[in-house]
């Protein structure tokens, strides 16, 4: 009796699996508009947050006296959980913010997952939109169309201990090598210091090594599919040239195997690091730290004396949830805490290079100090892959598994490069 | 104190028969139990049942972003995400992982909890206060408190512990992550669960040992019977019904800890070197957006506890419970 | 009598503590029956145990274990205590009288701790509130009465607290999602959805306690109400219910604590209503990439494991004495 049960069970528990599946849901643009009310804004949390804070209270300030009735609460969420927070918030659009600050490689996939407001008429119609610098603005446009205003451009230098350099007599590193034999130098002469601060989670310092010697993240097909280029040999050297540094005399894999971009510029701050590659909205912070005055930034230098290596062009916009019930109000903060005003501002506070091109003219003009980063810049940059997958694939830590195992002697290069390489076609593959 | 004896029966206790019921001649309370069900019923079936059937239903189609949201058509893959996940040697470390870890936490439990408890009835009465004191203390600490003092202890940098072995002399222990590697990681947190969970074993079988008739133990002296003959052929057959509960009790509650390793190991640590089933079902449904893959884990995770609790359902009809 | 109740009480005590799930906790053993014990001794046994093992390596031993248990508490206040200049340049002296409300009053007033700790514990007293009543109501039909299919529903009350509930978070994510449309104020984001969440993982090992306080009651007691004309769910709720109180409460101290410890569910269903955000999420945000806020931290963790300490001590009490008048009842 019991297994006849048993099987009609079964019966029925199929029936009922083909009869219900899960869920769908279209997010659909709210129809309602409403002018007062709470304002929900997510900004990214800084490694000294204070500054960024300050900026943008001024700027809720100014809102809040513009628009009655209308309070905005600004929540800083952890850049490297910001996926499980997006996903979420295009789950359920009830519970989404209004405005969002958000990684120009993620753009892709929020689009792709009909996350983010077209914007382009409003943004059109912004009279500081003009200003825009062309090739920048293309960072918030998926197929012709707008989502979101750039808030600031990302893009690392190298950053170096003075004191150090000509204590220890080093000279600046002209080549990848160098900053490995220099770096080596310092943990030798000083051990309570690390050579340079090389997370091993830091996956945007570790790209440049890849680029510098011709490897790829991914190659595009013919047909746009992209498939991943790790495993060829420029990139092996590349992810190998990164990971070496990630040795117990320069950086104990032990210890920077777990540093994030964030903790390992911290350690620069610290000044427990030779050096590090920081991103122009860290300099605030380290010239406000101990080591303000005795450290330096150059270019990241190439393979060869002379060469750039080329620099990932990071950066964040800000965007307009889709399904946000306050979309007017939405795109007017939008573009004030992302107008020339407060990007000038947010230029003071962090450091962050503006998007505009007279208001970098104008800053460039004033802090000579940037001169490495628009240097950077003008050498020419590159980019993730631009398609959705990119953000799966950030999301996995697929990069940040592949240089963290090879630092902590868990895969070769070899089997890292190949476990990542089938990871990313993986998602390839998936996309949308 | 007898009760000890039927303890193990449990939440249970109450080994009894029913009632006679009376009321239930009468056509008016036939319905009255039902209506007094009703609404945990409502919510159970609502919030556990139905979800767990989802759970299900979920783990056999493709349900990503763009499949929740609309983007894409839903596709029903069958056993697709299983097949996947059986071929994926991450989801083997994974659960390799997970069993080695509670494993290691079930068996410290145990050995500590038990060791204690005897050693509760060596001591003084105050000294036995204080030692119940300390553990209930342990005890009542949430797991996210107590993973955070136990990660302060710990800090690299600013830690006690690294800082008192360096001030004993192991300079090593300078600036020493103890996160950094799989195994310590993984002891790590399994000191922390450790910690918040023996006071039960303790309490559990301390109150176990004192439910032992004295006559028996008296005899056995009397018949010159050794201390580790005595705890060999009277204490532990005793205390074996408690025992298995308290070892089943563990292995459902180490299996699944969360918030320690989420907190802990930074979400499973690096290069996701600690992960375990739970973690690594939450990861894939809502950071990779994988909630097809991230369900089909949580059904095997499912059935294994429920494999587990069957077992207990077993022992306990051995044990003359009457359900 | 007294045999099944103090061997119902115990899961009062043995269920608290691992904070993540009601349904797992399933304990057996008392604090309670053994505190009593180990204050009163018990007769015989104690004075046998005193003449035959005791030693003083034993209590010495004991002591340093007490200590080393009960350290991270220690430190967890001192570290709370200590000023937030000290924790940074990395002073650990086990003992200092340096010590300031500092980290407190930051975390309540610019952290808004207030808020966030009212949050958890209005989620938690809901979910005591309307646990119990629902596990009190379903323990009486599954003990007072005998119809067909209440061994099957017993075994499945087992089973239901057996469910990793971190497994449902996927389908429960999205099942409060829909919810949400509908009734906003169960929707996710809302507190609505954390109450009814955990109701459900309370209920079944709250009735599979509570079960066997009620069918302690002896049923003579019923009878005789009934000889007095008392209408059964009169009975159930003027008689019935004082006299299970004792188990009640265990219950509720049960229910409170896995609410109030709860990390996943807060993690996942408050997705961006900072204002109803709960205690060990609030804590979670002191973690930062660069350098964790540890005075911050250790003061929302006091703040946090306070309540909690408070709940393990009454209980204790409540529970010892409301059993005796029970009992004789």
């Amino acid at each position: 009796m019991k297994k006849s049960r048993l099987a009609a069970f079964g019966v029925a528990a199929v029936l009922a699996l083909t009869a219900c599946a899960p869920t769908q849901s279209t997010i659909t643009e709210a129809e309602n508009d409403e002018s007062t009310g709470t304002l929900r804004v997510w900004l990214f949390a800084e490694v000294n947050q204070d500054p960024k804070a300050a900026v943008v209270d001024e700027a809720v300030a100014e809102f809040e006296a513009e628009h009655d009735g209308v309070e905005v609460d600004v929540q800083y969420i952890p850049v490297d959980t910001r996926a499980e927070r997006f996903n979420a918030a295009f789950n359920d659009p009830a519970s989404a913010p209004d405005v969002a600050e958000f990684g120009n490689t993620d753009i892709a996939a929020y689009v792709a997952a009909g996350g983010l407001a077209d914007v382009t008429k409003e943004v059109a119609a912004w009279d500081e939109s003009g200003d825009l610098t062309p090739s920048i603005a293309a960072t918030t446009e998926i197929d012709g169309a707008t989502y979101g205003v750039p808030w600031f451009i990302g893009v690392r230098a190298l950053y170096y201990r003075t004191d150090v350099f000509s204590e220890l007599g080093l000279s600046v590193p002209t080549t990848l090598a160098e900053i490995e034999t220099a770096a080596r130098a310092i943990r030798a002469a000083k051990p309570e210091m690390v050579g340079i601060a090389a997370g091993g989670a830091y996956q945007y310092a570790a790209m440049p090594f890849l680029w510098a010697g011709g490897g790829e993240l991914a190659t595009q097909g013919p047909d746009g599919a992209y498939t991943s280029a790790l495993t060829t040999p420029e990139s092996r050297a590349g992810v190998t040239a990164y990971t070496n540094l990630l040795a117990d005399d320069i950086c104990p894999s032990a210890l920077c195997a777990e540093w994030t971009g964030s903790a390992s510029v911290q350690q620069f701050v610290a000044g427990t690091a030779g050096m590090v590659v920081g991103g122009d909205f860290n300099r605030k912070a380290v010239d406000e730290s101990a080591v303000g005055a005795t450290y330096a930034i150059v270019p990241l230098p190439g393979e060869k004396a002379g060469e750039i290596a080329p620099a990932f062009a990071g950066g964040n916009n800000l965007g307009v949830f889709k399904s946000t019930e306050r979309k007017s109000l939405a795109v007017d903060f939008m573009t004030l805490l992302g107008g020339k005003k407060y990007q000038e501002k947010m230029f003071d506070a962090m450091g962050n290079l503006p998007t505009f091109t007279d208001v970098q003219e104008k800053v460039a003009a004033a802090t000579p100090a940037i001169e490495p980063f628009t240097e950077t810049l003008a050498a020419g940059t590159e980019f993730v892959p631009s398609t959705p997958a990119w953000t799966q694939i950030d999301a996995q830590g697929d990069i940040k598994t592949m240089l963290q195992t090879v630092a902590t002697k868990q895969a070769t290069v070899e089997q890292a490069t190949e476990t990542a390489a089938a990871a990313m076609d993986k998602a390839f593959s998936e996309a949308p | 104190m007898t009760s000890l004896t039927t303890a193990p029966g449990a939440g249970s206790t109450s080994a009894r028969p029913p009632r006679p019921a009376r009321r239930s001649r009468t056509g008016t309370s036939r319905l009255e139990p039902w209506v007094y069900l009703l609404p945990a019923a409502a919510i159970l079936v609502g919030l556990l049942g139905y979800p767990l059937y989802q759970l299900v239903v979920t783990s056999f189609y493709d349900y990503r972003q763009a499949n929740v949201t609309g983007g894409a058509p839903l596709e029903f893959l069958g056993l697709g995400n299983y097949a996947q996940l059986f071929g994926d040697a991450k989801f083997w470390t994974v659960l390799l992982n997970t069993t080695v870890f509670a494993a290691g936490c079930v068996v410290a439990t145990l050995a500590l909890g038990s060791a204690l408890a005897v050693l509760a009835t060596r001591v003084s009465r105050w000294v036995r206060s204080v030692l119940f004191l300390a553990a209930l203390g342990a005890w009542a600490t949430p797991a996210m408190t107590g993973s955070a003092v136990w990660l302060f202890l710990f800090d690299p940098t600013l830690g006690l512990v690294n800082k008192t072995l360096v001030n004993v002399g192991l300079s090593g222990f300078a600036g020493h992550s103890w996160t950094a590697e799989k195994w310590p990681a993984f002891a790590l947190v399994g000191a922390e669960v450790v910690w918040c969970s023996f006071p039960f074993v303790l309490v559990t079988v301390y109150a176990g040992i004192l439910a032992i008739p004295s006559e028996l133990l008296e005899a056995a002296r009397l018949d010159g019977a050794s201390m580790p003959r005595i705890a060999r052929s009277i204490m532990v057959p005793m205390l074996r019904p408690i025992i298995i509960i308290v070892t089943i009790q563990s292995i459902i509650w180490d299996f699944k800890v969360f918030t320690q390793i989420y907190v802990m190991t930074n979400g499973g640590g690096i290069g996701g070197q600690n992960l375990v089933l739970n973690v690594y079902s939450y990861q894939q449904a809502f950071a990779s957006n994988l909630y097809g893959l991230g369900s089909a884990i949580g059904v095997v995770m499912t059935l294994l506890l429920l494999g587990v609790t069957l077992v207990y359902l077993r022992l306990l009809r051995r044990s003359g419970e009457v359900l | 009598m007294s045999t099944s109740i103090t061997a119902g009480m115990p899961d009062a005590g043995a269920s608290v503590g691992r904070g993540t799930s009601p349904s797992a906790v399933r304990g057996t053993g008392s604090p309670d029956a053994e505190v009593t014990t180990a204050r009163g001794g018990t007769g015989a046994a104690g004075a046998r145990r005193r003449r035959a093992w005791k030693n003083p390596g034993s209590n010495a031993v004991a002591l340093l274990v007490a200590l080393v248990v009960a350290f991270p508490l220690y430190w967890m206040v001192l570290s709370a205590l200590r000023p937030q200049a000290a924790i940074d340049a990395g002073d650990a002296t086990l003992f200092t009288t340096d010590l300031t409300l500092d980290s407190f009053v930051r975390v309540l007033t610019v952290n808004d701790f207030g808020r966030f700790f009212l949050n958890s514990l209005v989620v938690a007293l809901a979910v005591v509130v309307l646990s119990t009543i629902c596990a009190f109501l379903a323990s009486v039909a599954l003990t007072r009465y005998r119809f067909r299919s209440r061994t099957t529903l017993l075994v499945i009350v087992l089973i239901a607290q057996m469910v990793p509930i971190e497994a449902l978070t996927i389908p429960l994510f999205f099942l409060f999602r829909n919810m949400g449309a509908s009734v906003p104020a169960i929707g996710l984001n809302q507190l609505g959805s954390l109450v009814l969440v955990h109701l459900a993982f309370s209920i079944p090992f709250a009735i599979w306690m509570l079960r066997g306080f009620v069918a302690a009651v002896p049923v003579e007691l019923e009878e005789a109400a009934r000889i007095d004309g008392a209408k059964s769910f009169r009975f159930v709720r003027s008689i019935l219910f004082p006299l299970v109180f004792p188990g009640v409460v265990a219950v509720s101290v049960f229910s409170f604590i896995s609410t109030w410890n709860d990390f996943l569910f807060a993690k996942t269903f408050i997705i961006s209503a900072q204002e109803n955000q709960t205690l060990p999420l609030a804590i979670l945000t002191f973690f930062k990439d660069d350098q964790n806020d540890w005075g911050a931290i250790m003061a929302g963790s006091v703040i946090m494991t306070v309540p909690v300490l408070i709940f393990f001590v009454l209980v204790q009490r409540h529970l010892v004495s409301g059993l005796a008048g029970a009992v004789k009842g």
